[in-house]
C-alpha cells in the first residue's frame, strides 16, 4: 500500500499562506506530476510529503498511515533533489550505501544491493569516484540510484532533471520513465516544464498560488482545460484568446471580437446572449482556410517563426495577435496577407471574469 | 602543454612575485639562521651569511627552567582552549547556521563584540575576578580566559563555513532516515571540514601569540612563553640576540607544526582519486 492521500492540507509561513485547503488522493504506482509556475507552491508540496516542511494543517498520510509528525526516515519515501544533493565527501558507493547502512542492513547484503542497483543504472564503473568527478547526469543516476536503493513505498522528485543541458534532459526523462515501468513505484514529481509534465505523468497536477486547479491525465489537460489559467498554461506554442461578445444567431450562437465575427453551433457550451467569454483555439488548430470556408481570422503575417515541420505565423486581427501553427509549405510570405479557420471542435469558451470554462460536462 | 614565451611582462610580474617572497621570507630564514650564531657574529658591522654555527643559543633556552614552563604553560593553556573552543563552538555555530531562532542575529554579534572590545577591557576585569575566586596566576584561570577568545572566533567563522554547506545535502541524509546530531557529525562537519579546520587553527594562532592578557593574568606559575621570551630581552643593556632569535623559534615551531598536522590531515581526507 502506497497512495497518499492530502486532506485539507495547509502551509503557511507565519502570515503568508503558501497551500490552502489542498486535497488529493494519489493511488498507488501512479506517476503524478505537480506541475505550475515557479511561486506556486508544488515544491513545498512535495517538501511537506518528504517531512523537510511541516504541516501547517490538514493531514497527510502515505500507505495508510498518518504521516504529520513522522520524520523523513520513518516515511518511507526517497527524493530526489534538482541540484542532486550527494554527499561530496564519500563515494558513490558510500553515497548508495549510506541510507541502508543507517537500517543496520548487514555489509554483505549492502554491497549485493548496490551492485544491482549500480547495474540497472550503469554506474559500475564509478562506484569507487567522488560526486565531484562525475558529470551532472552521472551525478543525478547517482542521486536516483541512492533513492531506489531503499525500495521506497513512493519517489519523490523535485524538478530532478532542470540543472542538465536539453539533450541529456531527454535522456533522462526517458529513463525515468522507464524506471517507472519497471518498477512500478508510486512517483511524485516536480516540475515546471510542460514537456516533462506531459510526456512522464499518468495524472498532472497543476498549481497555482497554492491551490489546484486543475487534475486529469495530460490529454485531459490539454483538450479540456478547466479554466482559463490552465489553457494559458498549458500547450506550446501558447493557445490564443480572443475575447468576445455572445449573440444569438440564426440557427446558434455568434461570437464577436477580433473585427470579426464567428458562427457557432455551441451545443457543447453553456451560452447566453450577451456573455463576455474567451475564445481560446490553439495555434495549431488554425488551420489554412480554403475558399468558401466560414468562422475566418485574417490579417497581415507579421512574423514567422520557422520550427522545421512547421512555421508559427503571427498576424494581427482587430488588433489583437494571433498565432497558427501551419505546415511549413503552406507557409506565406512576411506581410501577405494570411486566412485562417477552425473547426468548432477544437475551440474553447471560458467566462471572461471568472476564467472558468462554459464547457459543458 | 607548451611552456610561455618569457614575454617582459610575464618577466616582471616573475620579478616582483620573487622580490615579494624574498621579503617575507627572509626575516624568518635570518632569524632561524641567527639562532645558529654566537653573539660575535650577530653583531658584527657586516652581517655575515657564513658562520660556525653554535647550538649554545638553543641550549641556553631548552636548558632554562623559565622557558619549558612557559612552554607547558603555553601549550596546555592553548590546546584546552582550542580543544574546548572546538566542542563548544562548533555545534554552537551549526546551530545558529542551521537552526536559526530569533536570537540568532543576537548571538553572532554579540560574539563578534566580544573581539571589538580591546584586550585591556577584558583583562582587568578577568584579573580582579580570578584574584576574587583564588585562582590569579593559575592555568585554568588562564584557559577559561582563553577559551572565551576560542569559542568566539571559532563561531564566527564556522557559522559561514556551515551556511555554505548545502542544505538539500542535509536533507537529503535526514531522508536516508539519519536524525539531527548524526547530520551534524556525518555529514555537515566533514563537509565543512576545511574552512573549520582553517577556523580552528587560526584561533589557536591566535591565543598562542596572546601576550596581554596572559600578560596580565600571570605573575609567575601561569606565564606562557611569549612572556618569557620578551623577558628575556630585559636583561639589562647588553642584549642576548641569539637566545632573542633561538626563543624566536621555538615560539614560532609550534604553530607551524599544528598547521603542518592540520594540512596533513586536510590532505589524507580530500585527497582527490585520480583516475
Amino acid at each position: 500500500m502506497s497512495a497518499i492521500v492530502c486532506s485539507h492540507v495547509d502551509k503557511a509561513y507565519g502570515a503568508t499562506s503558501v497551500i490552502r485547503d489542498l486535497n488529493l488522493a494519489i493511488e498507488e504506482h501512479e506517476f503524478v506530476v505537480f506541475l505550475g509556475p515557479s511561486g506556486c507552491g508544488k515544491s513545498t508540496l512535495l517538501r511537506m510529503l518528504a517531512g523537510l516542511e511541516d504541516i501547517s494543517g490538514g493531514e497527510v498520510s502515505i500507505g495508510g498511515t498518518v504521516v504529520n509528525d513522522l520524520e523523513p526516515g520513518d516515511r518511507g519515501i526517497a527524493m530526489v533533489f534538482q541540484n542532486y544533493a550527494l554527499y561530496p565527501h564519500m563515494t558513490i558507493f558510500d553515497n548508495v550505501a549510506f541510507g541502508l547502512k543507517r537500517q543496520k542492513v548487514p555489509a554483505a547484503e549492502i554491497k549485493k544491493r548496490v551492485d544491482a542497483v549500480a547495474k540497472t543504472l550503469g554506474l559500475e564503473p564509478y562506484l569507487g569516484r567522488k560526486p565531484t568527478e562525475l558529470s551532472g547526469g552521472q551525478q543525478q543516476r547517482v542521486a536516483i540510484a541512492r533513492a531506489m536503493i531503499k525500495t521506497p513505498k513512493v519517489f519523490l522528485f523535485d524538478e530532478p532533471l532542470s540543472n542538465l543541458d536539453a539533450k541529456l534532459r531527454n535522456h533522462m526523462r526517458v529513463e525515468i520513465a522507464r524506471l517507472h515501468q519497471s518498477l512500478k513505484t508510486t512517483t511524485v514529481y516536480v516540475t515546471h516544464d510542460q514537456l516533462e509534465a506531459m510526456t512522464l505523468a499518468d495524472r498532472i497536477v497543476l498549481l497555482k498560488d497554492g491551490v489546484i486547479e486543475q487534475i486529469g491525465s495530460p490529454a485531459e489537460i490539454y483538450r479540456r482545460p478547466g479554466n482559463l489559467f490552465v489553457a494559458g498554461f498549458i500547450g506550446t506554442p501558447n493557445m490564443n484568446f480572443i475575447e468576445a461578445m455572445v449573440g444569438k444567431g440564426k440557427d446558434g450562437w455568434t461570437l464577436t471580437g477580433a473585427g470579426t465575427v464567428l458562427s457557432l453551433q455551441g451545443g457543447d457550451f453553456h451560452l447566453q446572449h450577451g456573455d463576455r467569454v474567451m475564445l481560446g483555439i490553439r495555434p495549431p488548430d488554425l488551420k489554412t482556410a480554403e475558399a468558401g470556408a466560414g468562422n475566418l481570422l485574417q490579417g497581415t503575417a507579421d512574423l514567422i517563426e520557422f520550427h522545421g515541420n512547421d512555421a508559427l505565423v503571427t498576424f494581427g486581427s482587430g488588433g489583437k495577435e494571433i498565432s497558427a501553427l501551419v505546415p511549413a509549405r503552406e507557409c506565406p510570405a512576411l506581410r501577405a496577407p494570411v486566412r485562417y479557420s477552425f473547426d468548432e471542435e477544437s475551440i474553447h469558451l471560458f467566462d471572461a471574469t471568472s476564467g472558468a470554462s462554459l464547457r459543458k460536462q | 602543454m607548451k611552456p610561455y614565451p618569457m614575454r617582459p611582462g610575464r618577466l616582471i610580474a616573475k620579478a616582483i612575485l620573487a622580490l615579494a617572497g624574498f621579503l617575507a621570507v627572509f626575516p624568518l630564514v635570518w632569524t632561524a639562521l641567527n639562532a645558529l650564531k654566537n653573539n660575535v657574529d650577530i653583531i658584527t658591522r657586516v652581517p655575515k651569511a657564513i658562520f660556525t654555527p653554535t647550538l649554545a643559543n638553543i641550549s641556553y633556552i631548552l636548558g632554562r627552567d623559565s622557558v619549558l614552563t612557559g612552554l607547558y604553560n603555553s601549550v596546555v593553556a592553548c590546546g584546552s582552549a582550542v580543544l574546548i573552543g572546538v566542542v563548544l563552538g562548533l555545534p554552537a555555530a551549526y546551530a545558529v547556521a542551521r537552526y536559526p531562532n530569533r536570537f540568532a542575529g543576537d548571538i553572532q554579534f554579540f560574539v563578534l563584540s566580544l573581539r571589538f572590545l580591546p584586550p585591556v577591557a577584558v583583562a582587568i576585569p578577568l584579573m580582579v575576578i580570578w584574584l576574587q575566586v583564588g585562582l590569579y596566576d593559575t592555568l585554568p584561570a588562564l584557559i577559561v580566559t582563553y577559551s572565551l577568545l576560542t569559542i568566539s572566533v571559532i563561531m564566527w567563522l564556522a557559522i559561514p563555513a556551515f551556511q555554505g554547506v548545502p542544505k538539500e545535502i542535509e536533507e537529503a541524509a535526514f531522508v536516508d532516515g539519519y536524525g539531527a546530531y548524526s547530520v551534524f557529525w556525518r555529514i555537515a562537519l566533514p563537509v565543512a571540514a576545511r574552512s573549520l579546520i582553517g577556523a580552528i587553527a587560526f584561533s589557536f594562532v591566535l591565543v598562542w601569540n596572546e601576550f596581554l592578557i596572559a600578560l596580565m593574568l600571570s605573575s609567575s606559575n601561569a606565564k606562557t612563553l611569549p612572556i618569557v621570551a620578551s623577558e628575556l630581552s630585559q636583561q639589562g643593556m647588553n642584549v642576548p640576540w641569539g637566545i632573542l632569535n633561538a626563543s624566536v623559534v621555538l615560539l614560532s615551531l609550534p604553530p607551524l607544526l599544528f598547521l603542518g598536522v592540520l594540512s596533513g590531515f586536510l590532505n589524507s581526507v580530500f585527497r582527490q582519486k585520480k583516475n
